[in-house]
């Protein structure tokens, strides 16, 4: 929806920074991901969380920055270590420190119950921050002035989308000419008051019997998501500085597409329309016919409605061309990390770009007849990938989709 | 360094469509809950309000005041999309909950806690409530929100395929002092702000304009730089001024990273624009 782009402004991707279940490298993911690899593992209970067994997907160590400057990276709270990790390893990837300017650099972190967390964290280790008048910095300031990053800085939040909308914000600061560089993504972390929260609602898998099993979108038995952690960050820059410089470029974030469903603050809206209406408008601006697309991941986590209601929006947008686009959740492999979920999933696209090769959707056995699409059951496909869409959609009606092309 | 392709940008004006600002204190935002729309604003289905956050009942009811105190209401606003920018919203429940769960366990946890005290919250309950279908989100969360909104929704507002933007901030004039069970001890104001705005066009001659210029001297990224008092309550005086007959022109608000966000009325606009501060159940009139 930035209006078309001469080539030379088209927002390229040149630095990537990820920590998740699924591996805290670009590598690694890519690895585990197309191995069919799952993070889903049986969880202590911490204090506060709801009653019996316990699975969910975490990240099992988060990795200290290399530079300068992080000797007291063991002394910060775990969302803090979350976002700053994966933000730092984007940042020195892109190695945009001595080329851009602080002040042309900016940051979109797409976070969606900061606070929460940070209080519920907090409560935990025996402090009161939550009863005390008080107002912090938020992360993103502080992630700001962690990376020497002096643009822009902005937290978003759309919920099980918000480090989509991240992306799609800086990329408009970018082709807008705001900054010349952005950092952008999300984190999430598993915390106990939510996994209780989600689990009352009766969003969660309760398939504790077999965890590895329980996250199993577009499955005829799922029943429900299964909760995960972690980030992944982006350094954005118009293709046009990226070449002058000689970046590395993992791909392009081609086309954006947004919309509401105006339906439930909970529950997802089972008329297609508007998700669908979210992928049409990241086609276009990316200036692409659905068949152009060669894979779409599938925001699907796993939940009776929403599976079924992204099922119809795919084959209401791509018509049918969807008979043959290879489609795949990679939730069924990583969890879903929520907030950091969106931009995760950009990194599964980029990984099936440079391995030609569609990840799959784990534990689909018998697809949902209300889902029936060409799915990628257990087992990655061969297949070139050049441009790949992927959806996100979050409570409060947030439909997101990112158009992402492989770098030239 | 290199030499920049592109110089920093000044984004077109928008046209701000309406504003309106609400104060209401803590005790009586449950009877709001219950009554959300003013004369002359559209319904809200039925007890939409009565599981949501204080900031967000506060945040649709500033909007409503907006629509209403439109001379043309616009006939729908089904593509605007909304950002808000709630200021710690959800700190009453988190405590509550909290509290309850260290006596409770995890079955104490209410299922509305995530979907509607987080930040999308606001911006996603006037999506709802109100049938927007452009993209609605949250902003900020923090002291920096009357930056981060507005920076925010001047940059989307042309690029996010909707007609125009709802824009809506909320914060407490001062945080809530909270016992051991999260029930508050003080009566605060919640202050609410929205604005509604769409992209300039040359059709636009009586127009109040929101405007984004890039500036390369940003001030200190320092948390207690903060002057006294609130930027949202100056904001919402500046915008009152000048649409509301022409007390002052312009008005500046500097990001903490340099850029500028400026009202300005044109002399048309502040003959023909009436006043649209609508601050209902202030603490006064309480």
């Amino acid at each position: 929806m930035v209006s078309p782009h001469p080539s030379e402004r088209a927002a390229v991707i040149t630095g990537l920074g990820v920590v998740s279940p699924l591996g805290n490298c670009f590598a690694d993911v890519a690895e585990s991901l197309l191995a069919g690899r799952s993070g889903v593992r049986e969880i202590a209970a911490a204090a506060g969380a709801r009653e019996g067994r316990q699975f969910a997907a975490p990240v099992m160590s988060i990795p200290q920055p290399t530079a300068p400057g992080y000797d007291d990276f063991a002394s910060l709270g775990r969302l803090e270590q979350l976002c700053l990790a994966p933000a730092a390893l984007a940042f020195a990837d892109a190695a945009v420190a001595n080329v851009v300017r602080p002040q042309r650099i900016g940051i979109v972190l797409g976070i969606g119950a900061e606070q929460l967390k940070a209080w519920e964290l907090d409560f935990l280790a025996g402090g009161k921050r939550v009863f005390e008048p008080q107002r912090s910095e938020a992360l993103v300031h502080r992630i700001a002035r962690r990376l020497g990053i002096a643009g822009p800085a902005v937290a978003v939040a759309a919920a099980c989308a918000s480090s989509g909308y991240a992306m799609a914000l800086g990329r408009t600061w970018l082709d807008a000419g705001q900054v010349d560089a952005c950092l952008v993504g999300g984190c999430d972390i598993l915390s106990p008051t939510a996994i209780a929260a989600f689990y009352n609602l009766r969003a969660l898998s309760r398939r504790s019997d077999d965890p590895h099993k329980a996250s199993r979108p577009f499955d005829r038995d799922r029943d429900g998501f299964v909760m995960a952690e972690g980030g992944a960050f982006f350094m954005l820059e118009r293709r046009s500085e990226a070449a002058r410089r000689g970046a590395k470029v993992y791909g392009e974030l081609a086309g954006v597409g947004m919309s509401s469903d105006a339906h439930h603050m909970v529950t997802p809206c089972s008329d297609p329309t508007e998700a669908a209406r979210a992928i049409t408008l990241a086609l276009a601006d990316a200036g692409i016919e659905p068949a152009d697309v060669d894979y779409v991941n599938a925001h699907a986590a796993g939940t009776p409605v929403g599976d079924a209601a992204e099922a119809g929006a795919i084959r209401l947008a791509f018509g049918t061309a969807a008979d043959t686009i290879p489609v795949s959740s990679t939730k069924s492999m990583s969890g879903h990390l929520v907030s950091g979920a969106a931009a995760f999933e950009a990194v599964a696209c980029l990984a099936a770009m440079q391995r030609e090769a569609v990840p799959p959707t784990v534990n689909l056995d018998a697809v949902d007849p209300a889902c029936t699409l060409d799915h990628v059951p257990h087992v990655a496909r061969p297949h070139r990938v050049a441009i790949a869409a992927s959806n996100s959609f979050g409570f409060g009606g947030a439909n997101l989709c990112l158009v992402l092309r492989k770098a030239a | 360094m290199h030499t920049l392709q592109f110089q920093p940008a000044s984004a077109p004006a928008c046209v701000v469509e309406s504003h309106a600002i609400v104060e209401v204190p803590l005790t009586e935002i449950r009877a709001l809950r219950d009554a959300p729309s003013p004369v002359g604003a559209p319904p809200l289905p039925p007890r939409f309000l009565r599981h949501c956050d204080e900031h967000t009942v506060v945040g649709v009811r500033v909007v409503l005041e907006a629509i209403a105190a439109m001379p043309e209401p616009a006939a729908s606003f089904a593509r605007y999309g909304v950002i808000g920018a709630p200021l710690q919203a959800g700190r009453i429940s988190a405590a509550q909950t909290l509290s309850q769960v260290a006596k409770a366990g995890g079955i104490a946890v209410s299922p509305h806690i995530v979907p509607q005290c987080s930040l999308h919250a606001l911006a996603s309950a006037v999506s709802v409530g109100l049938g927007m279908h452009g993209p609605n989100l949250g902003a900020s969360g923090g002291p920096e929100a009357l930056s981060e909104g507005l920076f925010a929704a001047l940059s989307l507002v042309r690029s996010a395929g909707c007609d125009g933007l709802w824009l809506v901030f909320s914060e407490w004039d001062e945080e809530p002092i909270l016992d051991d069970t999260g029930a508050p001890a003080n009566d605060p104001l919640c202050r609410a702000v929205a604005v509604a705005i769409r992209p300039h066009t040359a059709a636009d001659t009586a127009a109040v304009t929101l405007s984004l210029a890039a500036s390369d001297t940003p001030a200190p990224r320092d948390a207690s730089a903060h002057p006294p008092g609130s930027a949202l309550a100056t904001f919402a005086w500046a915008l009152a001024a000048c649409a509301g007959g022409g007390a002052i022109a312009s008005w500046v608000h500097e990001c903490p990273w340099g850029a500028e966000i400026r009202i300005a009325a044109s002399s048309a606009a502040a003959r023909a624009t009436r006043p649209q501060v609508a601050a209902t159940a202030r603490r006064e009139a309480a």
